[in-house]
């Protein structure tokens, strides 16, 4: 009896894409886990409590100083040619709303989410990797998952997936700030009398649907920092790979540019 | 959720000693931490909140326009190019043109004035711009709920009838520029018209259309000046026409003075004249009443025959018989 194989390329593709599935399946579910377990009250006893501070602290006074002096270099260099290209064009009105669009609602939570990313994340995450021994048998597409316990997930887990969170909120945050009061010196000095006229720039930018997106788009950048590292560092593959990048790092980068462009076509289209 | 059986041979603790070295008062700074950005937060969602007006006291003010296009919520009302209110809401009303709902703070409320004007502008560059004009402010407020019509003035609508009124022009100039154009053959007309004027005979050759015209008229002037200059020796010379003229005018006043004593004499006699006639009109007079008694004697002997004529043998038979 004679039975019909697929092409090699077609079962190849089909396993990629199913590896694609089972993966991101893991992903969410690992991601709603993490997100009961920290809604939890039981996760926080007064013991947890001390590591969940011990991370959030390390992890954002760690970030926090190094990144802003580096926003507010790159935001005023950004704030000076924006300003200075709109005056020569006779659009010195557009460049603080501009400047406000670009720098605070745009590029700022994206920095802030890939730097927490690169500095934290993904390094713990390749040392977390081969600690554990408990794996699940392989399945039919070649991807193992460790499956963490419920003292994992609140001991270990959860103070990370807080800590990234917060980090990237008040990176976030601070440098948004720092960017605004930067705007407002780079084109009206130290001078009080600009105050009005900026502050209503402002208030034209942030309306409620932009700073409402702004908010949750912030919380988004920094659930998927914390959380897509983390579920890529659970997957044991056993296929071969000649890749060199970080395991989870393509996914991460993915999922921001997903969260993007889905606020960039809210607020604009 | 997994199983609690489930954990894993390294227990948690070993993994957060290994991760994080431990650091003095670490709940309190974690906490100092949150407080700090929780309060970044509000404090910039306060700034947002009062720079879009949450805080202010305002009063409602509607614009009506035909048409709503490139007007945004949240857009300003500038007055003197300050923002003094903000567009709230935007809706069509009943009678399909568009309502502007617009929030004017109360401390900026008085530059409105019943007599102000609001214009819609919508320029080549940037966003559509609504202004308002208050001329007289010494008129009475703006009252709260007040509704005006909105003047337009669209700057892209204006471009094609700029760009036909162009083109017309354009086209005007094109054939004013052409080579057959009036205003070529014009010019031209004026080079041949400076050329005569620099020729020899300059003006008189514009004036007459050519040179031998003006060499003709050069040469009757020269006669006219010779004929000037004998009429002159013949009029105001010796023994000339002037002279003549003066002996004849003295001749004349003599005539006249002799012309004057014989009217004196004709008055005379017309005085005697004007006596006779006197002397005759009442003669008439007297020959008036005579012809009347002629008249009458005349009349009584016409009686007397007639009576004569009715006495017999004279008398007659008078009647008259039809045949």
């Amino acid at each position: 009896m004679m039975t019909t194989r697929s092409p090699p390329f077609i079962e190849a593709w089909g396993l990629a894409v199913h590896r694609g599935l089972a993966s991101s399946w893991h992903l969410v579910h690992l991601g709603a886990l993490l997100l009961v377990v920290a809604l939890s009250p039981s996760t926080y006893p007064r013991s947890n409590r001390t590591t969940i501070s011990g991370h959030i602290y390390s992890n954002t006074v760690g970030a926090l100083p190094w990144f802003t002096a580096m926003t507010a270099l790159i935001s005023l260099v950004l704030i000076r040619v924006v300003v200075v290209t709109a005056q020569s064009y006779g659009l010195s009105q557009f460049a603080l709303e501009m400047v406000v669009r670009v720098l605070v609602l745009e590029l700022i939570p994206l920095s802030a989410a890939m730097f927490i990313a690169l500095r934290s994340n993904l390094v713990f995450n390749d040392a977390l990797n081969t600690r554990f021994s408990t794996r699940q048998p392989s399945s039919a597409t070649g991807l193992k998952v460790i499956t963490p316990t419920l003292t994992d997930l609140q001991c270990v887990w959860v103070p990370r997936v807080l800590a990234s969170s917060f980090s990237v909120m008040a990176l976030a945050t601070v440098s948004s700030l720092m960017a605004l009061v930067l705007a407002y010196l780079s084109v009206h000095g130290l001078s009080p009398w600009g105050l009005p006229g900026y502050t209503r720039t402002v208030g034209h930018v942030f309306d409620l649907a932009v700073t409402l997106g702004f908010g949750l788009k912030t919380l988004f950048f920094s659930l998927a920092v914390a959380i897509v590292p983390l579920a890529a560092s659970l997957e044991v593959r056993d296929w071969v790979t000649t890749s060199t990048l970080q395991p989870g790092i393509v996914r991460l980068f993915l999922v921001l540019l997903c969260i993007e462009a889905a606020s960039l076509s809210v607020k604009y289209i | 959720m997994p199983n609690p059986a489930n954990h894993p041979p390294h227990p948690p603790s070993s993994l957060i000693e290994d991760d994080a070295r431990p650091i003095a008062h670490i709940e309190r700074k974690a906490a100092l931490l949150l407080l700090t950005v929780a309060s970044l937060v509000l404090a910039f969602l306060g700034y947002v909140m009062y720079a879009r007006g949450v805080f202010e006291s305002t009063q409602q003010l509607v614009l009506l326009s035909d048409d709503s296009e490139g007007i945004m919520v949240g857009m300003d009302l500038t007055f003197s190019g300050f923002p003094i209110g903000r567009v709230r809401r935007i809706e069509l009303a009943s009678d399909g043109k568009a309502r502007m709902v617009i929030d004017v703070p109360r401390k900026d409320a008085h530059w409105l004035r019943t007599s102000s004007i609001f214009t819609m502008e919508r320029g080549m560059v940037g966003d559509t711009r609504i202004r308002a004009f208050s001329g007289i402010l010494t008129d009475p407020p703006l009252p709260e709920n007040a509704e005006r019509t909105v003047l337009r003035g669209d700057t892209n609508a204006e471009i094609p009838r700029i760009v036909a009124s162009t083109r017309a022009v354009l086209e005007n100039l094109e054939n004013m520029t052409g080579s057959e154009s009036s205003i070529n053959a014009s010019l031209k007309n004026l080079r041949s018209v400076t050329d005569k004027l620099n020729g020899r005979y300059g003006f008189l050759t514009v004036a007459l259309g050519s040179e031998d015209k003006a060499q003709k008229m050069i040469l009757m002037l020269d006669q006219i000046n010779g004929l000037l200059l004998k009429t002159d020796q013949r009029i105001y010379g010796p023994n000339g026409v002037m002279d003549g003229t003066q002996a004849s005018v003295a001749q004349l006043t003599g005539l006249l003075k002799d012309a004057r004593a014989s009217l004196l004499k004709i008055d005379g006699v017309l005085a005697e004249a004007q006596i006779v006639a006197t002397n005759a009109r009442m003669a008439s007079t007297d020959l008036g009443a005579l012809r009347a008694e002629v008249e009458l004697s005349l009349r009584k002997v016409g009686q007397l025959v007639d009576e004569v004529n009715r006495k017999w043998p004279f008398a007659r038979d008078v009647e008259i018989k039809l045949p």
